[in-house]
């Protein structure tokens, strides 16, 4: 707990820093608080409870057209919009794993990818509802205390925070209970069910939290891009980059979410600039190795090995 | 002595085949009840039926008087029942104290008091030492303690032992009865499924003999052994 305190100051203070010492990067830094916020919260159902789930920007396209529609139908304001959000989300995620948790393995993921197409179909085509294939904008938006949400300084800080809240909910799960009934899930039900623990309920509620903070996300982005399309919200390839975001950094694992969010979105980012038309060859190259020789994440296996050299030398003493 | 656990003409069937054939057990308080018989007896099946990872095709299962038959396996757990697994399954992953805390967290949500309890039963299954080794690191002797560990650490009143003896050397094997005999006096009813005859020689007040589903013969271990029925369908007939 002690240490991940300590992470979650230091990304406080690297964090506040960040847009002095390059303000011109601010899209950027944006972009990666946003995913790890969105890998952490993934992680919670496809990490700690073992849930792969391969329809997470369902949730992101959620809250994003909860801001747009609310601010420009309903005049609603960006925070009550997201409130709402969260409540839709975990309802959905509720209503979803009622219907599929029943599935194990690949068949729970292959349904996620499903339930992501619905939604994506019926924003597409419900005009009505969602405006359709031309999308939604954001022309205004509230001025709360003279804070101007256009600007990607207020954005940026509010990916920032829910780049904490998120990392910090998890860092208070790992140790207790809830923590553990999800390792136990992950691990195996029916250890989990002599334990006690029903592992139906265990994992709607990883589903309903790790859809319900996504959604918060996806608010703060939809402001970020005001200008929503369906199809680049309810995008298969967006749900694709959170999970492997995730995996990549270490699932179940507090800090792994977050370093893998970090390395890809940095990377993404150089490899673009320094190799052109080969930056997505050596983007592929980069997480074919990482899946290759740290097959549990880069924090994964940093980890494992802690925990062995830690009962090496207290077994020596 | 009053009776925890009552199962009448539980019977389990897959397909065409009946594992379980309307067989009848009772187990009383501080009772330790043997269920053995040849391989493909249904003792496993039975046993999966009594803590709810089965269901039964017909018959009823009572757990302190009240019927339990269609009760999951967590809810029975819940209600103070305790089971190793035949293949020891511990959370491989996490360390031998988290294997523990996972069980214990059901009856002590906080993580402070959870930890100082599954400490406690760490200690009790000579396992201290280990505590902050990961599960999968285990030898077998050590992973079936695990197994003991986390089924006690729910702090159940009954208890269900899937052939932990198996496979232990002799020294390991004494102190595995020692210590489920311990458990019986500490107040545990306890109902075991086991091969080493010397185990349920020494620990069991009853034993029930399975063969092809059926119950074939009850009574007194030394008694049971002896019995023709027994050994014909341990050894077959000419």
């Amino acid at each position: 707990m002690n240490t991940n305190l300590f992470g979650l100051a230091l990304l406080l203070v690297i964090g506040l820093a960040y847009p002095f010492v390059l303000p011109g990067y601010l899209t950027v830094g944006i972009t990666m608080l946003l995913f790890i916020g969105w890998a952490t919260s993934w992680d919670i159902l496809g990490g700690w409870a073992g849930q792969v789930s391969l329809g997470h920007s369902f949730f992101v396209g959620l809250g994003a057209y909860f801001v747009a529609l609310g601010q420009s139908r309903y005049g609603l304001a960006p925070w009550w919009s997201i409130m709402l959000a969260i409540l839709a989300a975990a309802a959905l995620a509720y209503v979803w794993g009622r219907i599929t948790f029943g599935l194990r393995g690949p068949y729970f993921a292959l349904s996620t990818i499903a339930f992501a197409e619905i939604f994506r179909l019926i924003a597409i085509n419900e005009k009505w509802l969602t405006g359709g294939a031309t999308g939604v904008f954001i022309a205004s938006l509230p001025e709360p205390f003279g804070i101007d949400l256009f600007s990607r300084w207020t954005q940026y800080y509010l990916a920032l925070a829910f780049a904490l809240i998120t990392v910090g909910i998890v860092a208070l799960i790992s140790t207790r209970r809830f923590g553990y009934q999800l390792r136990a899930v992950r691990e195996d039900e029916n250890s989990a069910m002599a334990s006690g623990i029903d592992p139906t309920a265990v994992k709607l509620k990883a589903f309903m939290l790790s859809g319900a903070l996504t959604a918060v996300g996806g608010g703060i982005y939809g402001i970020f891009l005001s200008f929503l399309e369906p199809h680049v919200l309810f995008y298969l390839l967006l749900s694709v980059q959170i999970a492997l975001t995730a995996i990549i950094g270490g699932r179940g694992t507090v800090w792994g979410p977050a370093a893998g969010a970090v390395l890809l979105i940095l990377s993404g980012e150089v490899f673009r600039t320094t190799f052109a038309q080969a930056n997505l060859l050596i983007y592929g190259m980069l997480i074919l190795a990482i899946v290759l020789f740290l097959p549990r994440g880069i924090l994964g296996e940093v980890s494992r090995r802690l925990v062995r050299r830690r009962y090496a030398r207290s077994a020596k003493s | 002595m009053p009776e925890v656990l009552r199962a009448e003409r539980l019977t389990v069937r897959f397909g065409g085949v009946t594992a379980v054939d309307h067989v009848d057990l009772k187990l009383a308080d501080r009772d330790i009840l043997g269920l053995i018989g040849p391989n493909g007896a249904g003792k496993t099946t039975l046993f999966n039926a009594l803590t709810g990872f089965v269901r039964p095709d017909e018959g009823t299962v009572f757990m302190f008087g009240r019927e339990v038959t269609h009760l999951a396996p967590f809810q029975r757990a819940r209600d103070g029942m305790g089971r190793t697994f035949q293949t020891d399954r511990p959370f491989e992953e996490l360390t031998v104290l988290e294997n523990v805390l996972i069980p214990t967290f059901l009856k002590h949500p906080s993580r402070r008091s959870a930890e100082h309890i599954a400490r406690g039963v760490l200690d009790e299954v000579g396992l201290s030492d280990r505590a902050d080794q990961p599960a999968m690191d285990l030898n077998l002797a050590r992973r079936r303690r695990l197994e003991l560990a986390r089924a006690l650490a729910i702090e159940p009143r009954i208890l269900f032992l899937d052939e932990i003896m198996a496979g232990l050397n002799p020294p390991a094997l004494r102190e595995m009865i020692a210590f489920v005999r311990k458990l019986r006096e500490k107040g545990l009813a306890i109902l075991m499924v086991e091969h080493i005859m010397e185990a349920i020689i020494e620990l069991c007040d009853h034993v029930i003999v399975l063969a092809n589903g059926e119950k074939i013969a009850e009574g007194a271990p030394q008694q049971v052994v002896a019995d023709s029925r027994v050994v014909e369908a341990y050894l077959g007939t000419d």
